[in-house]
């Protein structure tokens, strides 16, 4: 009797209790974790809000005494300031340009690295050091070791060719960031792509094969299907770093000539603190906040469900 | 359709080592269902993939409808292969993935598409041609993986222990499947395992490896009756035959304290080989087991009874010092318990007697 009087107790699941004081406990044991909380509002969320309140005031610290509320005035001055779209199309320029570039390379490195050849190990090293080098001493030894009109390297190089004394980077400033960028990004993506070739299952590779396909056949429907996420990730991790861009640009061209080369970050940098000009720069920031979240976005999106997915069987 | 030759056909991984498949040489008719079997490491998935192209041929040849395969690669062979862990492409469909093989022939895509529906029909697919593998069963997946490679309409099929990862019942039910499927196609097929009643029951002819070595290549049933050495008496036959080394005695052989008479045939092959003392096998369903207390046959002990129903397996010790251990089988029922003196006297007159010294057949 008491046999069959305990059973159907033991096979309802067990809920969590909601009893009175439970709500406390939770909090209980959530308090130690308050001052972290609370640290990480005031060192992320608190700058945000100012800056929000800052871009709706006109404030140039050249004019003190000028401060006052003008709304959206700023944001108005933003979306009419022609510049400023120069700026936000050289970003996106050299994001993509750099990503794809630094991609496509790091795809043939990484497949030039899969395949076992005498001294491999020595060739990755030496294809991984651009990464492990500052930002800004990379972009130094571009300005001054590879680019420079008088003793450059590349002109060095070219000079048999008819090359004369290009000053490359006052004549293709976007590009030439673009170029030490590719060459800092490529062993990162290089080393993503690698990670993924080596995870291919050896046995559906051998599989393509008996079923008839060429080398190139292979690649196209097998590996490049199975490196998409791989792909994919590294063009967002790469996004994410290369659109906040400052110190190549910085060291090399001062996002000179005018405005030929600065992106985004550079530019409100040179607003706020070249020209002074805080509720400008302010607002500029808070719009391009709001886009990099919507980019951010989708682009997070895209890699939770490429690797939530789950491809192996 | 061709017939498959290995001639000599050798594979040294490392420099120096020990080939993994040593001067294999096997003669596959055409339309025949060949099994390899052998203990792990045997070198079964070697021979395999040297005939698919997915390893070097080290030494002699490899024909396939005598043609010379050294140095052709895995595309232009006219094979498919069926792999252990089905090696599905992971982000296709299963229609896809059955079509891929004639993709990459240049096959139309309506032929393509006829094909696959046909074997899809054949193999109770047709219902889950837009899913991508991750989303089948595991006896789906080797469905799938069967039809992938029988869309093609190849020379030759090659199978790697594909019912290896299916649970027991799946496994005999799929075996008869590849078996009928096979003689219906009539595709010259090697199909790999190491599970002896798969080799058993599907092959036309087996050939068993050990150490990269081929030890008998022959019918199943001549494998069973006349095994070429003590390897292969041992591998073949659930349980295993039992396998005592006697000495040789006038009328037949000493068996611990009593003596076991040989039928004159035997005897005479014993002597003509000049052993003093044989190997000698009898397989568990060779005894008739008599109570303890008639004199005759080898005395034993009972140590465990397997009822299985239709027959049971005692698993017994000899009375002879040493506590050899011996498999008997006898119907079922058979009323035997644990420490039960038996008499043992084998039945048949062709036992095995193997040359202690080589293991080969006497
Ligand atoms: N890539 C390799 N490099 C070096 N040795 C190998 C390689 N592949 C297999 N071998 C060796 O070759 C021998 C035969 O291996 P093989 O895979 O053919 O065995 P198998 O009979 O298929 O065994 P199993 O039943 O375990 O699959 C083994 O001794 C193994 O260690
Ligand atoms: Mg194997």
């Amino acid at each position: 009797m008491t046999v069959t009087a305990e059973r159907p107790a033991e096979l309802t699941p067990r809920r969590p209790d909601r009893g009175p004081g439970s709500r406390a406990d939770g909090w209980v044991r959530r308090a130690p974790l308050l001052p972290a909380l609370v640290f990480t509002i005031i060192v992320t969320q608190l700058p945000f809000l100012f800056t929000i309140y800052y871009s709706l005031q006109s404030w140039n610290l050249v004019r003190p005494g000028s401060r006052q509320f003008v709304g959206i005035d700023n944001y108005i001055l933003v979306f009419t300031d022609s510049q400023f779209r120069q700026v936000a199309l050289n970003t996106v320029l050299l994001t993509a340009g750099s990503v794809l570039f630094s991609l496509i390379l790091g795809l043939l490195f990484a497949l030039l690295l899969d395949r076992a050849f005498l001294g491999r190990g020595f060739i990755r090293t030496l294809l991984i050091t651009p990464f492990l080098i500052t930002p800004v001493a990379a972009a130094l030894l571009w300005k001054t070791v590879l680019f420079d009109p008088t003793y450059g390297l590349i002109n060095f190089v070219l000079s048999p060719f008819g090359v004369g004394a290009t000053d490359w980077i006052s004549t293709f400033p976007l590009t030439s960031v673009m170029v030490a960028l590719v060459w800092q990004w490529t062993p990162f993506m290089m080393l993503l792509i690698l990670a993924g070739l080596q995870s291919q299952p050896h046995d559906v590779l051998e599989a393509a094969r008996v079923d008839g396909a060429t080398s190139w056949g292979v690649f196209r429907e097998v590996t490049i299907p199975h490196l998409r996420r791989f792909i994919e990730l590294g063009i967002v991790l790469g996004a994410i770093y290369l659109i906040n861009t400052f110190d190549a640009i910085y060291m090399m061209t001062q996002g000179g000539p005018g405005t030929a080369s600065a992106n985004l970050p550079f530019y409100i940098y040179q607003r706020a603190f070249l020209g002074f000009d805080i509720g400008q720069s302010a607002a500029m920031g808070v719009v391009v906040v709001v886009a990099t979240i919507i980019v951010a976005t989708f682009a997070l999106r895209l890699i939770f469900r490429s690797f939530s997915g789950g491809e192996e069987t | 359709m061709a017939e498959v030759e290995f001639d000599q056909a050798s594979r040294i991984y490392t420099a120096g080592a020990k080939p993994a498949v040593n001067r294999l040489d096997l003669e596959i008719a055409d339309g025949e269902f060949v099994v390899l079997v052998g203990p792990s490491g045997s070198g079964k998935s070697t021979a395999l993939r040297m005939l698919a192209g997915l390893e070097e041929i080290d030494g002699g040849q490899i024909r396939i409808g005598g043609r010379n395969m050294v140095g052709v690669p895995s595309r232009d062979r006219d094979i498919a292969m069926v792999f252990q862990n089905y090696a599905l492409y992971p982000n296709k469909t299963v229609g896809e993935n059955m079509a891929f093989p004639l993709k990459m022939r240049g096959v139309p895509k309506e032929e393509r598409a006829t094909k696959v529906k046909a074997a899809a029909e054949i193999l109770g697919l047709s219902e889950y041609l837009d899913r991508k593998p991750r989303a089948l069963s595991g006896g789906q997946r080797q469905r799938v993986a069967m039809g992938r490679a029988i869309v093609r309409e190849p020379q030759v099929f090659l199978m790697d222990e594909p019912l290896s990862n299916l649970d027991a019942k799946m496994r005999v039910s799929t075996r008869t499947e590849i078996a009928a499927m096979q003689r219906r196609l009539g595709v010259t097929t090697v199909y790999v395992t190491h599970d002896q009643v798969e080799a058993m029951t599907m092959g036309d002819r087996v050939a068993l490896l050990k150490d990269g070595e081929l030890q008998q290549f022959a019918t199943p049933a001549e494998l069973y009756d006349k095994p070429a050495n003590a390897f292969v008496a041992g591998f073949i036959g659930s349980p295993a035959m039992n396998l005592f080394t006697l000495p040789v005695s006038e009328e037949g052989v000493r068996m611990g304290s009593s003596e076991l008479a040989l039928p004159r045939s035997l005897r005479s092959r014993i002597t003509e080989a000049g052993l003093s003392t044989v190997q000698l096998g009898i397989r568990p369903e060779q005894w008739t087991v008599g109570s303890n207390g008639d004199g005759a046959g080898v005395k034993a002990q009972v140590d465990v009874v397997e009822e299985l129903g239709s027959d049971a397996f005692l698993y017994a010790h000899l009375d002879d010092g040493e506590q050899t251990p011996v498999v008997v089988r006898t119907g079922g029922r058979s009323g035997a318990r644990r420490g039960d003196q038996i008499a043992l006297t084998p039945t048949s007159e062709d036992l095995h007697l193997f040359d202690p010294s080589t293991g080969e057949r006497v």
